[in-house]
């Protein structure tokens, strides 16, 4: 880990060239072509189709809530709020229970077992899981939970566990070992110094770990799919929404108020946690 | 492994004692067994993420049909079909495309955007809310974004022909010339932003003190981020590159699945959607696992083809 070199950072007034003009011009461009369709998205869902095609940038000339309603009911979007929170929650709590161990004894092994460990979950966060979509499939219908929230649970940790693992145990790594010597002379043992000690002290990793396997689990499209598949007892948000498309044949309207429902998670979480969940995605990505 | 911009604080130690013998002791006594308590989540890991890759070998040499049917194994038979499959070589020609196109113009100009928020210009705040806000969307939102978007009646063409050119307005998902930049636009939409945000913290983090002394050295900005905080970075830009590389390979299914199902005719395949296709619609899962193994053989080769070019210099 470096240390951050914000700090000693002076602050650089960018000098006006003409290149520099250039660049803001074209990053607020492309800032523009972010922001767009996103308020296109939110006016949308407060219009019917003739109001959209005519004049897709207008705001709203009534606020037509119902298309929320439509949404919500078309596509019974509170089962599927409750799948996907299901899900991802139970997730949460399984990686927490078997990354926090596995952390700990990478963190604190120097044998080959360690290593060995540590460098099969760095390779296996390198292939995305659907390369082997269909043999989990198999697994599904062998383990009798095909077609089931479970086992997208069960999928979900196993997916989580490199990027959680590695994360955890690089900050485990920076606890001073003298902590754990001084608690191990006075009679603890491993589990209790693994609860007592590291756990208070791993809280910041952790909720990092937390809010990055929130955004991975509550977005994920096609695992979710194809294993819990897109009846409405086990499909999550994210399967339950392109249902709009064919279901509601061009309500654009609709399929707008249903995406930005599906959004409000996430994006909640981002506004209360701002700078948390920013340095989540960050360090998730990093650790490749 | 790369490092996080920010580092845990260093703790403060109460209680602790200076180890002498003991620590040595307590040390050898462990080695190996404190990596017993990552056994769980490495067997769980082994389970659900290694066996099943693994399989995909074993299923590209079996005569799997459905996801029911028994099946044997027939040796090699399944990739002599799929290279002798014109649609193979399609979905093969269009992830190249994808590849070629998708990653360097990502990288680059998710680069060339970072170092601009490197050099915290007026806003650069709300940019970063911009550029975030956009990396939480998720695969199928972003696809009903762009299906509204895209529509015949959409905003695309009412910009079109608000501007006088009607000419270009087009069924942008329909049209076999546009749909397979549209899935390609798709990634880099939100993707360049992201990038940007990563290589800004990791500028931040290890350069910011010899990229300012380049500037007072009257280096231009121009090479001052090419010469110099390009160097800096080096390493860093060719894990982001590789990882790219193998999203864009493997997850290029989810957007043709959601917007174009491939079509039309065959104009939007890939790889990826091909096993998707052929397993869960056309009942071959043979063929499907034969492709698979061909994906995950070329990721493994570009990975590591990146990664030797876009070495660390340190």
């Amino acid at each position: 880990m470096t240390a951050p070199a914000v700090a000693r950072r002076r602050r650089s007034r960018p000098r006006t060239t003409p290149l520099m003009g250039l660049a803001h011009v074209v990053v607020w461009l492309y800032a523009a072509a972010l922001v767009l369709p996103l308020y296109f998205l939110l006016v949308s869902s407060l219009k019917n189709n003739t109001e959209i095609f005519s004049a897709g940038f207008a705001l709203p000339p009534e606020w037509r809530f119902d298309n929320y309603l439509k949404a919500w009911s078309f596509t019974s979007l509170g089962d599927a709020l409750l799948n996907s929170a299901y899900v991802t929650i139970g997730a949460e709590i399984l990686i927490v229970i078997v990354s926090i161990p596995a952390a700990y004894g990478i963190a604190r092994s120097d044998g080959w077992l360690g290593k060995l460990v540590e460098r099969s979950l760095a390779l296996g966060f390198l292939i995305p899981g659907f390369a082997a979509l269909v043999p989990t499939v198999f697994l599904a219908i062998g383990l009798g939970l095909y077609r089931t929230r479970e086992f997208l649970v069960l999928y979900y940790v196993a997916g989580a566990i490199p990027l959680s693992v590695i994360l955890l145990a690089q900050y485990m790594r920076a606890i001073p070992k003298e902590l754990e010597e001084a608690a191990t002379v006075e009679g603890a043992n491993r589990f209790q110094i693994l609860v007592r000690i590291y756990g208070p002290l791993v809280m910041p990793a952790l909720a990092t770990v937390l809010l990055l396997n929130f955004i991975n689990i509550w977005n994920e499209y096609i695992v979710a799919l194809v294993i819990a598949g897109s009846t409405i007892d086990t499909r999550t948000v994210q399967v339950a929404l392109p249902t709009l498309v064919t279901n509601q044949l061009s309500q654009y309207g609709v399929l707008a108020a249903g995406t930005i429902i599906t959004l409000v998670p996430v994006y909640l979480c981002y506004l209360l946690l701002k700078k948390r969940m920013e340095n989540a995605l960050i360090s998730g990505a990093l650790k490749g | 492994m790369t490092s996080l911009p920010t580092s845990p604080a260093v703790l403060p130690s109460p209680g602790a004692r200076p180890g002498g013998g003991a620590r040595a002791r307590l040390h050898s006594r462990r080695r190996n067994a404190a990596a017993l308590y990552a056994l769980p989540a490495f067997a769980w890991f082994v389970i659900f993420l290694v066996g099943p890759l693994a399989s995909v070998f074993v299923m590209s040499m079996q005569n799997g049909t459905t996801l029911i049917a028994k099946s044997e194994f027939v040796g090699l038979r399944n990739f002599e079909r799929v290279f002798a499959d014109p649609l193979f070589w399609k979905a093969m020609s269009n992830t190249a495309l994808q590849l070629v196109i998708v990653v360097p113009i990502m990288v680059v100009l998710g680069f060339m955007l970072g170092y601009y928020l490197f050099l915290k210009p007026p806003f650069a705040g709300a940019l970063r809310i911009i550029f975030f806000t956009s990396s939480l969307l998720s695969a199928s939102t972003k696809a009903m974004i762009f299906y509204s978007l895209l529509s015949p009646n959409g905003l695309v063409n009412q910009l079109l022909s608000a501007v006088g050119l009607d000419a270009l307005t087009t069924s942008w998902l329909a049209n076999s010339a546009t749909a397979l930049p549209v899935i390609m636009i798709v990634d880099l939409w939100a993707g360049i932003g992201f990038l940007a945000i990563l290589f800004s913290a990791q500028l931040t983090s290890v350069s910011g003190d010899i990229i300012e002394a380049s500037r007072i050295d009257g280096c231009g900005h121009w090479r001052s981020m090419w010469h110099v905080a390009f160097g800096m970075v080096q390493g860093f830009v060719g894990v982001i590159a590789m990882l790219q590389f193998l999203w864009t390979l493997f997850l290029s299914a989810t957007n043709v699945l959601l917007l174009t199902k491939g079509g039309p005719g065959t104009s939007s395949q890939t790889l990826s959607f091909l096993i998707y296709t052929k397993a869960f619609e056309q009942s071959d899962i043979g063929y499907s696992q034969a492709v698979g193994v061909v994906l995950f053989v070329t990721g493994i080769l570009g990975a590591i083809l990146i990664r030797s070019v876009l070495r660390s210099r340190t």
